[in-house]
């Protein structure tokens, strides 16, 4: 017989107005089980919770039931007093008479009645609680970030810094990422390699960083604290240890006219290259596309000329594992490929606008490597199609953003601040130029960016039209760029040298791909989904999985930096302990019964069933089963309903307590 | 109930942890009044709600069940909600079938901030169930009915008539013949060591190529022998042959689906059939097997009327919900809880099935009304989506109970909802343990 104690809360008059507690407290102390039933006025009060501790002693209780608020309120509060005097506080129980009884009624006697109505499912249930103990899973206190762009260094030096290793993994042969391109960034222009590239350096040379470029992650297995990656190493063709990056071979590749994938294919590059100067680590890779060695065995001549013999043509993908305890995510963007890329079946993109048609038209990633000073015409701007200095350049935002007939319904957000900033780097180049912008609305949130924005119109006179554009023709090496001003309400149409569109921003290529491997979520454009989009901002549904930077919506730098950061702390939360400790209330499965039909695999939200083989001593099979892989289910309950043997159960709410409950209410 | 001299219906919540139960509490803490009939229980979240725990609230005497959660996409486990949409929209047809009234039933989502609606969705609900009057559930006054006992003598509601009557086409007698030389072959060659096939008198499990005589091939080969595929005493024979019709071959589809057996594992002979002269034979399009390693005989081609598939349960639909209880409760008042509907089906092979497991006590063991109905629709859901329509419980009921009618009503539902059909297509995903974003619920407000 369990002996139960039952505690009736006045809550002073919240609940005692509407609620006979006396009658209550009356009535729990006739039900089976029930060893005593008091009433206090203010059972969370501290001499409340000294009257439910000294009566767990005095009175031997097995088990409590507080008949007060919501749990959602004082469980804990509760649960922390009776492990205080001794009881397992998953044996306490709260019956909610206030939030849901007395302060949604009045009538005193009805109010009264459901409220030991209330208390009777709690004490129902109690009595089958399990004591239960907190979950604890090893933590390996090691983390790998996936992304080497601003948020992903970020990430990772934090990390690092608090003492942690890293594994950073980048598919590109450098860190850095977009910011790495950037020529200078808003709203203070300074110089983004100036800020960036120090940071590159010191993730490569920081001692508890593992870099893995021009590397993609193969595959994870595992669970929070426990994860097992297997990295591909893609084929460089060159011997990372062995190599000195003296550039030699780069100078002596005879195939020196390839699109540049850094410049966006505003310069060129060699068929062995490292993407731009300041590169993390600073390390050539070939071009198995291209490199007439590996194309049709010819050439060979970076080989002869390497000094230290770092050319391998024999070289090979590698996989490597990595154990780490925690994930961060930060694959960030690329843009919208106008014209080109059509997001839904219904939309056209953007053909009138010439992308791809006329040299002159370009995106904004292009346009930062046309005006950096360390882009292929060295910071000159000159034209693409015929190197000419622009006289006029015409900026059109918004395209693919904010068009769900064309393109995507979302804003990129920070498309109206690099506009200004490009108005204002163009005329700095160029004095004399015109800076015209096509714009939907003005999106200056952000501290210091309305007056950069202003700036860029009052001061250095860029000229704003709200109005789209409707079509852009080529006329006699000039751009025409025909458009509306709606403000004034008439058509514009400007002879222009160069266009620069500010396509949307999306998520990098391959991002689904990864979002499955690692089993979180993409919302219906690619982004990765954070676990609540106010309180859960960094973290996603899958546990030591977090994500940052403009993989989870477009965001500009500062916002990915401190997202990164934030990402980055709560990796460090989970590594202050060398064991993660969970909440028990998970599911569980009676491996004795279970038929392994597996119903549970297919529903689990989590993918926390595990197929195991139970065997006897001398190896052989006795049967197949599922168990619940406890560093990863969140005990939803949702396996227990689809398991037509009840094998599968969850502790907090099993078929046990929650039938007594509803045999209760009879 | 005090307070009023009227009827006080009992009105039971199952609300998840996150969003409904919240919303509860918003309505508290802002003071929205609302009758106090319901009876709050609360659970992690709508997909740990089992349809048994809303068949045992009505049991204990509630006059009405409400069932909420969270919103689609709010769900506090990414997709708990979905499941349980999915799960409700079958549960939904049966108990219509069956005759519950639907009235009675109610499913909301709720989120922690719509403490009004909660106060809303209470009162109206009281106020709907207050004018309803007591559920009384299990007190239909059962048809008279003195059938009782007579095997695969079912009475179809369609027809009124007891048992099956279409005309049988003789099967082949060469088809016997080739039969028996194929199992001598497969038994000569070690490829197995035990064909599962029909025989004179009910199953025969032929161990030794000279026993092949003892297999049968005739009109009464009626049984979905894969059932005995699971049975340890088969198993421990050795690598199996088993004898099916097109129709059986589907059980092997979602066995091997369910992980229950290997299909390197057996060896399937399928035999071609025009049919066994069962109800189910009208409406079948499986006359040739199309999974098995080895065919035997060809069909004359005497198509079913696949339209004619779920005429059954169209016609009891077309009866009142009261009649449709009345036939059930009268249907079930024969049950003797014998399980033998349970034993004889292929998709029940659970070590322990639920109805014998008493703690706790889902389904009451003793053969009462409660208690037969709970069974009843605890089977039928956990067939649902699963069931291939072999018709087995039905001919096995020693009470000649229309099992095959509540079958048939979540196979319906699980076609017409999800475009399933259990057993058919090996690749396609089963409508229990997955979900879409667009599953409909109207039924939901």
């Amino acid at each position: 017989m369990s002996r139960i104690g039952v505690f009736v809360c006045w809550c002073g008059e919240n609940i005692a107005r509407t609620v006979d507690v006396d009658q209550v407290a009356e009535a729990c102390g006739e039900m089976p089980g029930v060893r005593c039933a008091q009433n206090y006025k203010y059972m969370c009060a501290d001499p409340g919770q000294a009257m439910i501790r000294e009566k767990i002693a005095s009175e031997r209780l097995d088990a409590v039931v507080v008949a007060s608020c919501s749990p959602h309120m004082h469980l804990k509060t509760f649960r922390r007093a009776a492990a205080a005097a001794g009881l397992n506080p998953y044996r306490l129980e709260m019956a909610n008479i206030r939030e849901q009884c007395s302060w949604v009624h009045h009538d005193k006697d009805r109010a009264t009645e459901k409220a030991i109505g209330i208390v009777r499912t709690a004490v129902a249930k109690v009595r089958y609680n399990h004591a239960l103990s907190p979950i604890r899973v090893p933590m390996t206190r090691r983390a790998m970030v996936i992304g080497g762009g601003v948020a992903g260094i970020q990430a990772a030096l934090d990390i690092a810094d608090a003492g942690y290793e890293v594994v950073l993994v980048e598919r590109e042969p450098s860190i850095g990422g977009k910011m790495a391109g950037l020529s200078e960034t808003f709203p203070t222009l300074d110089c983004s390699q100036c800020i960036l590239t120090p940071r590159m350096v010191e993730a490569g040379q920081h001692p508890r960083i593992k870099l893995y470029t021009y590397s993609e992650l193969e595959s994870v297995s595992g669970f929070v604290g426990n994860f097992e990656a297997t990295i591909r190493k893609k084929t460089r063709y060159v011997d990372m240890a062995k190599c000195t990056g003296c550039g030699e071979c780069q100078k002596i590749c005879p195939l020196k006219r390839n699109p540049s994938e850094f410049d966006f294919g505003m310069g060129m590059r060699p068929a062995i290259f490292m993407p731009f100067p300041q590169a993390v680590p600073a390390r050539p890779v070939i071009d198995k596309k291209v490199c007439a060695k590996i194309v049709r065995n010819g050439c060979g001549l970076c080989e002869k000329k390497c000094a230290p013999g770092a050319i391998n043509f024999k070289d090979q993908d590698e996989l490597a594992t990595e154990r780490v305890g925690a994930i961060v995510v930060a694959t960030g963007y690329k843009l919208y490929s106008i014209g080109r890329e059509q997001p839904s079946a219904k939309t056209t993109g953007y053909g009138e606008y010439g992308y791809g048609k006329y040299k002159d038209v370009i995106d904004s990633l292009q346009f930062e490597r046309l005006i950096s000073a360390s882009g292929p015409t060295n910071g000159e701007l000159k034209r693409p199609s015929d190197g000419k200095i622009p006289q006029s350049v015409v900026f059109i935002a918004c395209v693919g953003s904010r068009d769900n007939a064309k393109g995507l319904p979302y804003c990129s957000k920070i498309c109206c601040m690099y506009t200004a900033k490009h108005t204002m780097l163009y005329k700095h180049k160029v004095h004399s130029g015109e800076a015209h912008v096509f714009y939907m609305d003005i999106r200056a949130g952000g501290k210091g960016y309305d007056e950069f924005v202003r700036r860029a119109i009052e001061k250095d006179g860029a000229k704003y039209y709200r109005g789209r554009v409707s079509k852009i023709t080529e006329e006699n090496g000039k751009l025409i760029v025909r458009g509306a001003d709606t403000l004034a309400g008439v058509p514009v149409t400007v002879e222009t040298d160069l266009v620069v569109l500010a396509s949307a921003m999306r998520p990098a290529d391959g991002v689904e791909r990864l979002a499955q491997k690692l089993n979180i979520g993409c919302d219906e454009f690619g982004f990765l989904m954070e676990s609540h989009p106010k309180l859960r901002p960094v973290e996603t549904n899958t546990a030591g999985v977090y994500v940052c930077g403009a993989c989870q919506a477009p965001k500009d730098i500062p916002e990915s930096v401190a997202q990164a950061s934030a990402a980055a702390s709560k990796v460090m939360i989970s590594f202050s302990a060398s064991e993660l400790t969970r909440e028990p209330e998970i599911a569980r499965i009676d491996e004795q019964t279970c038929a392994a039909c597996f119903a549970c695999e297919r529903t689990c939200p989590y993918h926390a069933i595990e197929r195991v083989e139970l065997r006897a001593r001398n190896g052989d099979l006795i049967k197949r089963a599922a168990r619940v892989n406890q560093g990863l289910c969140m005990g939803c309950g949702t396996c227990v309903s689809v398991c037509p043997s009840k094998s599968a159960d969850s502790e907090g709410f099993t078929e046990e307590e929650v039938y007594a409950m509803v045999e209760a209410l009879a | 109930m005090s307070g009023s001299n009227g009827f006080e219906p009992k009105i039971v919540a199952f609300v998840c942890n996150w969003c409904t139960y919240l919303g509860a509490d918003l309505a508290g803490t802002s003071r929205l009044e609302y009758p106090p009939n319901v009876r709050i229980l609360r659970l992690p979240c709508t997909g740990r709600i089992d349809t048994n725990l809303v068949v045992k609230a009505v049991e204990g005497g509630a006059d009405a069940v409400l069932v909420s959660g969270c919103h689609p996409g709010d769900c506090h486990y990414n997709a708990g909600n979905y499941h349980a949409r999915r799960r409700w929209m079958l549960f939904r047809e049966l108990l219509d079938v069956l005759g519950f009234d639907m009235r009675r039933i109610h499913f909301t989502w709720i989120s922690a901030a719509e403490g009004r609606k909660f106060q809303h969705v209470i009162s109206e609900i009281t106020e709907q169930t207050r004018a309803l009057g007591p559920w009384r559930a299990y007190e239909a006054k059962a048809e008279i009915d003195h059938r009782g006992g007579l095997v695969g003598q079912a009475v179809s509601p369609a027809t009124g008539r007891a048992g099956p009557a279409p005309a049988l086409q003789a099967p082949a007698p060469l088809a016997e013949q080739e039969l028996r030389d194929l199992a001598r072959r497969l038994l000569g060659a070690g490829d197995v060591k035990v064909v599962i096939g029909y025989g004179a008198a009910g199953p025969v499990f032929v161990t030794k190529a000279a026993d092949v005589e003892r297999l049968v091939w005739n009109e009464g080969c009626q049984a979905n022998l894969t059932t005995y595929l699971k049975r340890k005493e088969v198993r421990a024979l050795g690598k199996p042959a088993v004898v099916v019709k097109g129709c059986d071959e589907r059980s092997l589809v979602v066995l091997e689906k369910e992980s229950q057996i290997r299909r390197e594992d057996v060896r399937v002979i399928g035999m071609a059939c025009d049919g066994m002269g069962q109800e189910k034979c009208a409406a079948c399009d499986t006359h040739e097997p199309r999974f098995a390693d080895e065919r035997v005989g060809k069909a004359g081609g005497q198509g079913g009327k696949p339209a004619a598939r779920y005429a059954a349960v169209e016609a009891i639909l077309a009866k009142t919900p009261e009649e449709r209880l009345a036939f059930w409760s009268a249907e079930f008042d024969r049950c003797l809880k014998c399980y033998a509907c349970r034993q004889v089906c292929p998709m029940c092979y659970c070590e322990r099935c639920i109805a014998d497991k008493n703690r706790p006590q889902a389904i009451d063991t003793s053969p009462h009304r409660k208690g037969n109905f709970a069974w009843h629709i605890a089977r039928a859901m956990h067939l649902a989506g699963r069931c291939v329509g072999c018709d087995e419980c039905t001919r096995a009921c020693p009470a000649g109970i229309d099992l095959r009618l509540l079958n048939l009503t979540l196979a319906r539902a699980a076609e017409t909802q999800f475009g399933y059909r259990a057993g058919m297509d090996p690749a396609a995903e089963p409508p229990i343990g997955a979900y879409s974003l667009q599953d409909k619920e109207e039924f939901i407000r």
